[in-house]
């Protein structure tokens, strides 16, 4: 053989494989697995370095103190010292006092900014100049001053207020206004709340009954029924009626006692075969409407692998909670048997006897000593940190909230209400028909960041000494340098509150998205 | 390339008369006059809110007065302040150039001026009118007349002179306009007579405004000169050079202007002769002679092997120096590294001669800078500060703001490359991080590199509290930079990256070329919003114990003896600063805005 009769299968393998360090194949792999490895080297190197340095200063990281007594001084917050009964504030118990400040100010704060943000974003769409005009000098304001600075300057102008008295304030004696923060009256469920509430359920089913049919008669005959404003008219005499005559219910209380002791007389043994019977026809039925879902006019469809495994998990899982029920763990039924037992009964208790009490009660703000009663029945009371840091945050992210949904209504094209009007309907079915649901998808997702930007800067209340998780997380260390330790709780803490807010606002998003092929 | 403005404004109507603009605007329906009743009544409860803030009894506005100057550059020596004149004059040349350089001429209609004119004159009369009893009769008397002057000058200009809305005023008009109007303010209106004396303040002589408004005055002449002669240039030569070279002094001047003007390092010239200028000139000329040779076409495998020599190099020099085995200027070291990767980055720039010599200069010239700024910023500073940082007030502010953006933006690119790169591991580590940094607030990253940095260095490798807090801010801001960058990176069609590929480029070159570049045309919005907010977010660093324009008013001006307790109007005041930057750099992002969106719509 000669040397031209080279197998041209190699040639043209010698020819498609570039050397080694031209194959971009193997240079991908190399350069990421390069680059793993100086930033774990990275990490490891400063990990070493901050074990060395700490340890030299005799401060090892340890989770130990969390069950170190505290004696720390919190602002407020719910049980922020010992308690009479011996539990102790420790320095777990802190840190939770703080988490709890922050979802507080954080859950109400994202309610107002929103409804303040609203307002104020629609009244920037008004055909009136001057509505025009006053929200978007709201919005260029507020939006252009850094919020740390507006929350310590709402600080200082609260705390040139005058001093604190029963009767500071525009209504003396019910509204506080004061340098040591403002107090408004807390309405609360008084004794003749669940009465209340269960007569409007009995109303409730003649209003819904009357909105059903006018809306049938709408269907059939065309028109506009005033459905709305009939069931608003109903609702309020409902309410009306519900306000004075809600003795009447008090026959209930009796009632639940006696459900809650006929309950307590169930054998365990038929408790368990109820549940076990509920089991087994869920998967009954769950295994029927999956056959059912696989049916096609021509008859069942094929089921594959995965289907029949489905099919006998199902089956499984009742047998095993079958077993469960009657020998894992019998103490479940009893468990079902005690608590319904006890919920019945505390129902029961929240009926009156009968005799004329209101639904709904107010307290009025109570001093003592001079200062808010921190915790207990008192007034609804917001100390000068607290509002400082609420009204910052609050007035700051509204106005971003109102650029968002300014922004959101704009983009919904001028055809579609067009398209509404053409169809018949008025500006007010357009708005809420057509207008907002799809403004709602344009919304969302930046509402959320906003939600979430809220949730990250009530940590500014360490300026103003509101104690929220940075603040406590801050005294805590300053106690006892234990300064990684307490960071990865504060991360722990934003990270979930990162991803819970963003489960939902995607959940919400999925929910509204358009629906495409 | 043309260069003309891109006006998309229509023309604008004629004004309709004031009794039918009322009817049309505020009472055309039942519910529009409901709406102008409830909003005046809002409007002026407020403004009555605001002016009891600013006019109230114990507001004590000299305290603002007198400690100008520690809100804007906090203990700076006074018999150095030249300095700061100087670099304020860097500055103004610089922004007037770039005017001139980027074309931006607004021009505005007489009517705008004319109607803007109007509102505040009628806001100003309004104010006259419900101003709160403790207000100076000087100045209620003061605000009644210039309220009058400007809706008499209104009128005037929008009733006596013909067709307002066709007739533009030029944007060097209105340069001139607002810097003589400034300057007239600094010139003729009675601040008071409050200064510093030997660091008390005084309420005896040297008044703010009369010290500082004949430099202001010059600043604003110059900067007005610039302009003309920047527009004089771009008549003979082309705008493109103009450009790259504003662009440069955007990047180097800044730092340029703190480290080396405002911080005044004491150069040890002995030193610097025999080892700092050698080394430099080292790197340079070598490794832009190494780049020119390698970058010549067909030699991008020797240029691999070297560059995996010099990495090694590297590498090496960083876990020597790690155990102590032998002593190595971290500025070399750095610069080993920075060799590397220009070394392994150089088969990109392949090309004829000119390209090549391009390549090598810039790389000279990065090297240049780079050892220049190493060795000021390692130099001891000369300046005479009771206090360590040499930065306060409202210069730190702007300058942490300024060097956050500038240096977390390299960072954000990398990250938003890797985030939305097909390679597994970066993405993963690239998602981790950047949803890690989001997640959490700001001040806990800051409380964290101010408290955790020091222990994470090596015993002996100090850092200033500046630095780490500034360590924090840049890691935070490169975070939620990459991803605004991710948002342009995904608007580029996959159509450029294909017809990259089929170019036969490689996958840098596609990157920076093709991909980056319309990414980042795209992401300029966002990233000016992101520049107001790091700029608002500057603020945290009173809390973590820098003196910046919050913590002077919050703290230190409230402490000085013959102020105590008086934070209002400090924080008042400071806020109008804020407002100002921050409103002034959101309305300019939205003429950007537009004038791109009509640059792309051609």
């Amino acid at each position: 053989m000669t040397l031209t009769t080279t197998d041209p299968n190699s040639a043209r393998a010698r020819h498609a494989r570039p050397p080694l360090w031209r194959n971009t194949a193997v240079l991908k792999w190399f350069v990421q697995i390069i680059v793993l490895l100086a930033v774990l080297a990275a990490f490891w190197f400063f990990a070493a370095q901050a074990r060395n340095n700490l340890s030299a200063k005799g401060i090892p990281v340890s989770y130990d103190w969390l069950d170190d007594p505290a004696n720390i001084q919190l602002g407020e917050g719910i049980q922020t010292v010992d308690d009479p009964d011996g539990r102790r504030l420790t320095m777990s118990r802190a840190l939770w006092v703080g988490m709890v400040n922050t979802l507080r100010i954080a859950s109400i704060g994202i309610i107002a900014a929103t409804a303040i943000g609203v307002v104020v974003g629609i009244a920037r769409l008004s055909n009136n100049w001057l509505a025009r005009k006053v929200s978007s000098i709201y919005v260029e304001t507020l939006r252009n001053i850094p919020v740390l600075v507006q929350i310590i300057l709402w600080l200082a102008i609260l705390g040139s207020l005058g001093k604190l008295t029963v009767d500071s304030g525009p209504i003396p004696g019910w509204v506080i206004v004061s340098q040591k923060g403002i107090s408004i009256p807390r309405v609360f469920f008084a004794d003749g709340f669940y009465q209340f509430l269960s007569m409007l359920a009995v109303f409730a089913v003649p209003i819904w009954w009357v909105r059903r049919r006018m809306r049938r008669t709408q269907e059939e005959q065309g028109g506009t029924q005033r459905i709305g404003s009939v069931t608003f008219a109903l609702s309020l005499v409902a309410v009306v009626i519900a306000w004075f005559a809600n003795p009447v219910m008090a026959f209930l209380g009796p009632v639940f006692d006696g459900i809650s002791d006929a309950w307590a007389v169930i054998p365990q043994g038929l408790m368990q075969a109820v549940l076990s019977i509920v089991a087994v026809l869920a998967a009954v039925t769950w295994i029927r409407r999956f056959l059912d879902s696989r049916r096609t006019p021509a008859g069942l469809a094929k089921l594959i692998d995965d289907d029949w495994f489905r099919m006998i998990f199902a089956g499984i899982a009742a047998l095993l909670a079958v077993f469960v029920v009657v020998r894992g763990w019998p103490g479940l039924s009893s468990w079902i048997i005690n608590s319904g037992s006890d919920l019945f009964g505390v129902i029961g208790d929240k009926f009156g006897d009968g005799r004329g009490s209101r639904p709904l009660d107010a307290m009025k703000p109570t001093l003592s000593e001079g200062r808010f009663v921190n915790y207990g029945p008192t007034g609804l009371t917001m100390t000068v940190f607290y509002a400082s840091l609420f009204f910052g945050l609050v007035f700051y992210t509204s106005s971003f909230i109102a650029e968002i949904v300014r922004g959101g209504i704009q983009a919904v094209p001028a055809g579609q209400s067009e398209a509404a009007a053409a169809l018949g309907l008025n500006r007010r079915q357009a708005l809420r028909k057509v207008v907002l649901p799809q403004a709602f998808r344009v919304i969302m997702p930046p509402l959320g960041n906003q939600y979430l930007n809220i949730t990250k800067n009530t940590s500014l209340g360490i300026a103003v000494g509101f104690s929220e998780i940075v603040q406590v997380g801050q005294t805590v260390y300053n106690k006892n340098s234990q300064t990684l330790a307490v960071f990865s709780i504060y991360m722990i803490f934003f990270l979930a509150c990162s991803l819970t807010i963003s489960f939902v606002v995607n959940t919400i998003n999925r929910r509204l998205a358009i629906v495409e092929r | 390339m043309t260069d003309t403005t891109i006006d998309t404004a229509p023309p604008e109507a004629p004004l309709p008369s004031p009794v039918r603009w009322v009817r049309d605007n505020l009472f055309s329906s039942v519910s529009n006059t409901v709406q102008t009743v409830a909003f005046t009544a809002v409007l002026l409860g407020l403004l009555r809110w605001v002016l009891g803030l600013v006019f109230a009894d114990e507001s004590n506005w000299v305290s603002v007065a007198t400690n100008m100057r520690l809100l804007f550059t906090y203990n700076y020596p006074a018999e150095q302040f030249v300095r700061i004149w100087f670099a304020a004059g860097v500055l103004f040349v610089a922004v007037g150039a770039s005017f001139a350089a980027w074309n931006i001429n607004p021009s505005i209609t007489l009517r705008r001026i004319g109607v803007s004119l109007m509102g505040t004159g009628g806001i100003t009369l309004v104010v006259a009118l419900i101003t709160p009893s403790a207000t100076p009769s000087g100045l209620r008397t003061a605000m009644w007349v210039l309220g009058v002057a400007l809706v008499v000058i209104a009128a005037v200009v929008l009733r006596v002179i013909p067709e307002p809305h066709r007739r533009r005023v030029p944007f060097l008009g209105l340069l001139i306009g607002v810097s003589a109007i400034v300057c007239a303010i600094m010139w003729f209106v009675p601040f008071g007579d409050y200064g510093f004396s030997e660091g008390e303040p005084t309420a005896a002589d040297g008044i703010v405004a009369s010290s500082t408004r004949v430099p202001w005055t010059v600043l604003f002449i110059i900067m007005i000169a610039t302009y003309v002669a920047g527009r004089g240039l771009a008549q003979v030569v082309s705008l493109a050079p103009l450009r790259r070279a504003m662009i440069a002094w955007w990047v180097i001047g800044p730092a340029f202007i703190v480290f080396m003007v405002l911080r005044d390092p004491e150069f040890d010239w002995a030193h610097i002769w025999s080892t700092d200028l050698p080394m430099a000139a080292g790197f340079a000329l070598g490794g832009g002679a190494l780049i020119y040779l390698l970058a010549a076409p067909g030699r991008s495998d020797l240029a691999r092997v070297l560059g995996a020599i010099v990495a090694a190099a590297a590498v090496f020099n960083w876990v020597a120096a790690f155990f102590g085995w032998y002593p190595m200027l971290q500025k070399a070291r750095f610069s080993f590294a920075l060799a590397a990767i220009a070394i392994l980055l150089v088969p990109n720039f392949a090309g004829e001669r000119s390209a090549r010599l391009r390549v090598a200069a810039v790389w000279a010239g990065f090297m240049v800078v780079f050892h220049w700024l190493l060795t000021g910023i390692n130099t001891a500073s000369t300046l005479d500060i009771t206090a360590p940082p040499f930065l306060g007030g409202f210069v730190l502010t702007v300058s942490i703001a300024y060097y956050v953006m500038l240096a977390s933006f390299p960072l954000g690119v990398l990250l938003s490359l890797a985030r939305t790169s097909k390679l597994p591991i970066f993405r993963v580590l690239s998602t981790t991080y950047i949803e890690v940094v989001r997640g959490v607030p700001l001040i806990t990253v800051l409380f964290f590199f101010s408290i955790m940095l020091p222990l994470f260095l090596p015993s002996g490798m100090g850092i200033s509290d500046l630095a780490a807090v500034f360590a924090g801010y840049t890691v935070f801001s490169a975070a939620y930079m990459a991803e605004n960058i991710r948002g342009g990176l995904q608007s580029v069609r996959r159509g450029q990256y294909e017809a990259a590929d089929a170019l036969g480029l490689t996958t840098v070159q596609r990157t920076s070329l093709i991909v980056l570049p319309q990414a980042l045309r795209v992401s300029i919005p966002n990233l000016v919003g992101q520049a107001i907010a790091t700029f608002k977010e500057t603020s945290l660093i009173a809390i973590v114990g820098g003196f910046d324009l919050l913590r002077i008013a919050n703290s230190t001006i409230p402490n000085q003896p013959d102020f105590l307790g008086q934070k209002r109007p400090a924080l008042l005041f400071i806020s109008l600063v804020y407002f100002v930057v921050a409103y002034t750099m959101s309305r300019a992002s939205r003429n950007l805005e537009n004038r791109l969106q009509a640059g792309q719509a051609r």
